[in-house]
């Protein structure tokens, strides 16, 4: 909700982080179980891809709606109890199905710019 | 200012930016970043005033969470290549409000019966037309095609009965077509 969408100085970077997120999110917790905190530090951690950390928790909120997500609630040696989050099958589905697209686009967008680059080099 | 203080106030400033959201949703939330303040602190080991401030600013302001909230509103996943075969889609997913809706649209009929029958056929009518507009589901498409049955309906009762109050008279065999069928016409859910 910044004041640049919709203005002439639109963030690619912002447009892009905004379809991608979900996903990294769903790949933090992949491999183990993880709760929220942890969660937001892998992806913090990750330089660039949260800028405002709260904002994961309404996000997490929806992939829990959307049946992505599942959670269960663990005692913790320090504090309250803690919401792990893990992937359903339906958002293992969804996260393989990103990964083979995230590749093909990647890869197509870095073979596009080297082969400009190339030719720029070459012409001039 | 007291540690303690500031974290106090940035939660009831994002529980009062949170109004908009359903309760339950509301006090999730203000927990889920209570929660998560909790635990920034443990790690870092310090409570003073620069950790605290540098902890909230990472989590960004209560308005930006709020909004972002409603920004996942508006994008319901519906898979990486169309719905799942098997999974669940969630145009198929009746929350309370539609259900709520329709009940009141079909209740709207037999209340007719009830003293001051009108006032209810007409006010039923409008709440459930309302709800149906609030529905998160329904695609707009579809709650189009409901207020324009709903309404035609309606339309076609009170025609229906300023005819009657005229001698010449009106198709009369036309109410009881109109009562069963509008018990399912405001569901075009497909």
């Amino acid at each position: 909700m910044r004041s640049m969408v919709g203005g002439e100085t639109r963030n690619p970077l912002t447009e892009l982080r905004r379809g991608v997120l979900e996903y990294c999110v769903l790949a933090a917790f992949r491999k183990r179980e993880l709760y929220a905190y942890e969660i937001v530090r892998l992806l913090s951690d990750a330089g660039g891809l949260v800028t405002s950390e709260g904002t994961i928790y309404p996000l997490l909120s929806r992939l829990r709606r959307d049946g992505l997500a599942q959670t269960t609630w663990r005692e913790s040696e320090a504090g309250p109890p803690r919401r792990y989050y893990r992937l359903t099958n339906e958002g293992q589905r969804a996260l393989d199905a990103f990964v083979r697209d995230w590749t093909r686009f990647r890869d197509a967008v870095d073979e596009l710019l080297a082969r400009t680059t190339d030719r720029g080099v070459s012409d001039g | 200012m007291d540690d303690d203080v500031l974290v106090g106030e940035y939660l009831s400033r994002l529980d009062a930016a949170a109004e908009t959201l359903s309760p339950d949703r509301r006090a999730e939330l203000v927990g889920e970043v209570r929660a998560h303040i909790h635990v920034a602190l443990t790690e870092t080991g310090s409570s003073d005033e620069t950790t605290v401030r540098n902890i909230l600013e990472r989590l960004g302001s209560p308005e930006e969470i709020v909004a972002g909230e409603a920004d996942q509103m508006q994008t319901p996943y519906v898979g990486a290549h169309g719905p799942a075969p098997g999974g669940v889609s969630r145009g198929s997913q009746w929350g309370a409000v539609e259900i709520i809706a329709l009940v009141l649209l079909g209740l709207a009929w037999p209340a007719m019966f009830l003293p001051f029958g009108l006032i209810w056929w007409v006010a039923l009518g409008f709440v459930g037309l309302l709800l149906s507009w609030a529905s998160g589901i329904w695609s707009v498409r579809q709650k189009v095609l409901t207020t324009i049955v709903v309404v035609s309906l309606y339309a076609s009762v009170v025609a229906f009965l300023l005819a009657g109050s005229t001698p010449a008279g009106a198709p009369v065999e036309h109410a009881p077509i109109v009562v069963p069928g509008s018990e399912e016409q405001p569901a075009p859910s497909e």
